[in-house]
């Protein structure tokens, strides 16, 4: 196959196989960019395929109804098997870097102490990772926004927090030239986001890798330790139906489709061990919603720069990372209807009060739980299985009343728990009404943005999916490049772990 | 939007649902079921749904987003039933199957759940939002799974409506604005 770098949308051109390659990589979010480009600057010949389309400027139109449907896996309507939790990933060149919120949160240090001393990495420290994630950062122009660009929806958060003499924090974030949309869930028309579309994407490009977009990986077969057989399906303009068929082989295969799809990929494939799919984290977030008497328009600016982080542990003796944490959000107005939870003329009468929402997530990290499992029925479909524990159930309650403090405090009239029956606390007197916070299953719209942990990396097959330089046990040159191989949260978000960690085992692929 | 929202359904839990429909047949009779539900108006041009299960996003839309004094065009008026067959047409076999006996469900929920003599689409209007309601706040899962997914669908929708923004005092993707 050529070297000359292309994007190439199979719905448009489809391609006459068998393709021929070193590296295929599946996947072109943050971590399949990042690889493709460290190969394709070494002289390797590199293809990626990505399922979704290509999406830059004008293209992304901030509609709620389109963008769900273009940007996110299954149309924006993943969820886990009881529907507790939206389950939400990019599906677009790009991949979830171009859908997220922008935050930059690098691995907190006590956490790489735990993946050596509980998952046997034990080469995962922070001098050994320090070039990388100096690398991440500087791929990301990570700063922190000034004042100007906190809109009110944060700096009401803020000035909660101020009044209680909370510890909370202006997040780093990867914008330049941001002009505060208001909309980077759903993109960013005008590309302020330095994102893998708009940085590595273009660089591996002129570093000779092609891109194949709406190109979906159904297979993987082992033909031998240097030849693989990846079976891909082309998809129709809108991403909705297979089209033709495609082989491509390969000397090297590197997964990177994200924790949900890579696993379901090498599951389909049968390949890995019994770690595949299994003891995964979604770390869940719940919003919340506070009313004020003075327009807050949470639609308008940056969406999310401002955390409490008051009640994180930084150094948890178990997790390295634990507690909570609690940051602004804001959101288009589809989104914010589907997570508030009255029906008829009062759902409508809730919405009539948008401008003066303000809304914020509580951000918990997670651990590996052995009862989530990942399995592929037989007609095709998906079903993520997890649960929240009674320890996970418990410390929402703690991140409630905290949300609840802290917006009380910053003047809110109303804090609303979305629950269906909604929770309303008007003041401090209502806290008691915390019994009443259940959460269970489709009760309550939890939403995951960041899953992780599903092929797991470890010193041994016995205990993790894949070794330490990310290769799956079992099957020599399939790489897995993701937050699949976090085997704990590493950070309250994990683009920036992941970029650190494809710069990381991008370095060592190379170096083998 | 949805594709693994309604993968709830699972073949068990239809199974079940299957029986307590058994039930029903057998004390009221498929014929006396037939009666409750009446003949549904035919509609021209729907693509997955039919006549019957229409009828019933139909009522629903109208329960979930009503027409009134602040909203001129309630999910009705915006044939946001329509839209939603249209979302179905490209789903997977598995989830269309599973949407229109949830659908089924719906309509029969009064009947299943309340032991009354009239389906869904034959309630009187504040009734359906009440039996509704009801199923949003449901003991059983399955119920709140089903409400949870067409009300989720339906927001999004109807407030992705340009029309509908200038009652929420949403001014627009901002894009555009400042484009021009």
């Amino acid at each position: 196959m050529s070297r000359l770098g292309a994007i190439v949308d199979l719905s448009k051109e489809p391609l006459a196989g068998p393709l021929s390659v070193e590296y295929c990589v599946i996947g072109s979010g943050p971590a399949g960019a990042t690889a493709a480009r460290a190969l394709g600057r070494a002289g390797k010949e590199v293809l990626v395929l990505e399922e979704g389309a290509d999406r830059v400027g004008p293209a992304l139109t901030q509609r709620d109804g389109e963008m769900y449907d273009q940007l996110y896996m299954d149309r924006g309507g993943r969820s886990t098997a009881d529907l507790s939790i939206a389950v939400l990933s990019g599906r677009v060149l790009g991949g979830g870097s171009v859908i997220n919120a922008s935050d930059v949160v690098p691995i907190h240090p006590s956490v790489l102490d735990v993946w050596q001393r509980r998952f046997g990495l034990a080469d995962y420290t922070v001098q050994a990772l320090a070039e990388d994630e100096a690398a991440a950062l500087a791929d990301l122009s990570a700063s922190r926004p000034d004042d100007s660009l906190l809109n009110r929806n944060n700096t009401l958060l803020r000035d909660g927090c101020h009044k209680l003499g909370w510890r909370g924090e202006v997040m780093l974030h990867n914008r330049v030239g941001c002009a505060g949309l208001g909309t980077c869930l759903l993109g960013c028309p005008l590309s302020a986001k330095r994102n893998a579309r708009i940085v590595p994407i273009p660089q591996a490009i002129e570093g000779g890798v092609r891109f194949l977009t709406r190109a979906r990986a159904l297979r993987i077969e082992q033909l031998g330790a240097d030849r693989k057989r990846i079976t891909v399906r082309s998809l129709d303009e809108r991403g909705y139906h297979e089209q033709h068929h495609l082989t491509i082989e390969a000397k090297r295969v590197i997964i990177a489709a994200g924790a949900i799809a890579s696993a379901q990929l090498l599951r389909r494939s049968g390949l890995g061990n019994q770690h595949v799919g299994r003891g995964f984290l979604l770390q869940p977030q719940l919003p919340i919603a506070a009313s004020f008497a003075e327009p807050v328009r949470c639609f308008e600016g940056i969406p999310q720069t401002y955390a409490v982080t008051q009640f994180e542990e930084l150094q948890h003796p178990v997790h390295g990372f634990w507690g909570f944490r609690i940051e602004a959000i804001g959101g288009t107005p589809g989104i914010v209807a589907t997570m508030l939870p009255a029906i008829g003329a009062a759902g409508q009468r809730l919405m009539q009060r948008y401008p003066h929402i303000a809304g914020a997530l509580l951000l918990h990290p997670d651990a590996p739980r052995d009862d989530s499992i990942l399995s592929i029925e037989r007609n095709g479909r998906l079903q993520i299985h997890y649960q929240l524990d009674a320890e996970q159930v418990t410390r929402f309650r703690q991140s409630v009343e905290a949300a609840v403090r802290v917006y009380l405090a910053a003047g809110a009239e109303e804090v609303l728990v979305p629950q269906t029956p909604p929770l309303s606390f008007r003041s401090l007197g209502d806290l008691p009404k915390l019994a009443g916070l259940t959460l269970r299953p489709a009760s309550v719209p939890l939403i995951s943005a960041h899953q992780m942990g599903t092929v797991k990396m470890g010193a041994s097959p016995a205990t993790a999916a894949c070794s330490p330089d990310g290769e799956l046990y079992g099957a020599p040159g399939v790489f897995v490049l993701d937050s699949s191989l976090f085997p704990s949260s590493p950070s309250s978000h994990i683009m920036t772990p992941i970029l650190t960690l494809a710069h990381h085992l991008s370095r060592r692929l190379l170096s083998r | 939007m949805p594709t693994d929202l309604f993968g709830f359904l699972s073949r068990r839990r239809f199974l079940r649902l299957g029986l307590a429909g058994l039930g029903v047949v057998l004390l009221g009779g498929t014929s006396g079921l037939l009666l409750l539900r009446g003949k549904a108006p035919h509609v021209e041009g729907l693509r997955v749904l039919d006549d019957h299960e229409y009828r019933t996003l139909c009522s629903l839309a109208a329960v979930l987003l009503p027409q009134g004094p602040v909203f001129p065009q309630g999910a009705l008026e915006l044939d946001l039933p329509r839209a939603f067959d249209r979302f179905l047409a490209e789903e997977p076999d598995y989830l269309r199957q599973d949407l229109r006996q949830a659908l089924v469900l719906v309509e029969l929920g009064p009947v299943l759940f309340d032991r009354r003599a009239v389906t869904f689409s034959r309630l009187p209007p504040d009734e359906r939002l009440a039996h509704f309601q009801a199923w949003s706040e449901s003991e059983t899962l399955l119920r709140r799974q089903v409400a949870l997914a067409f009300r989720k669908f339906m927001c999004l929708v109807f407030y992705d409506q340009p029309t509908v923004w200038p009652h929420i005092g949403y001014p627009g993707p901002s894009f555009a604005r400042l484009s021009r």
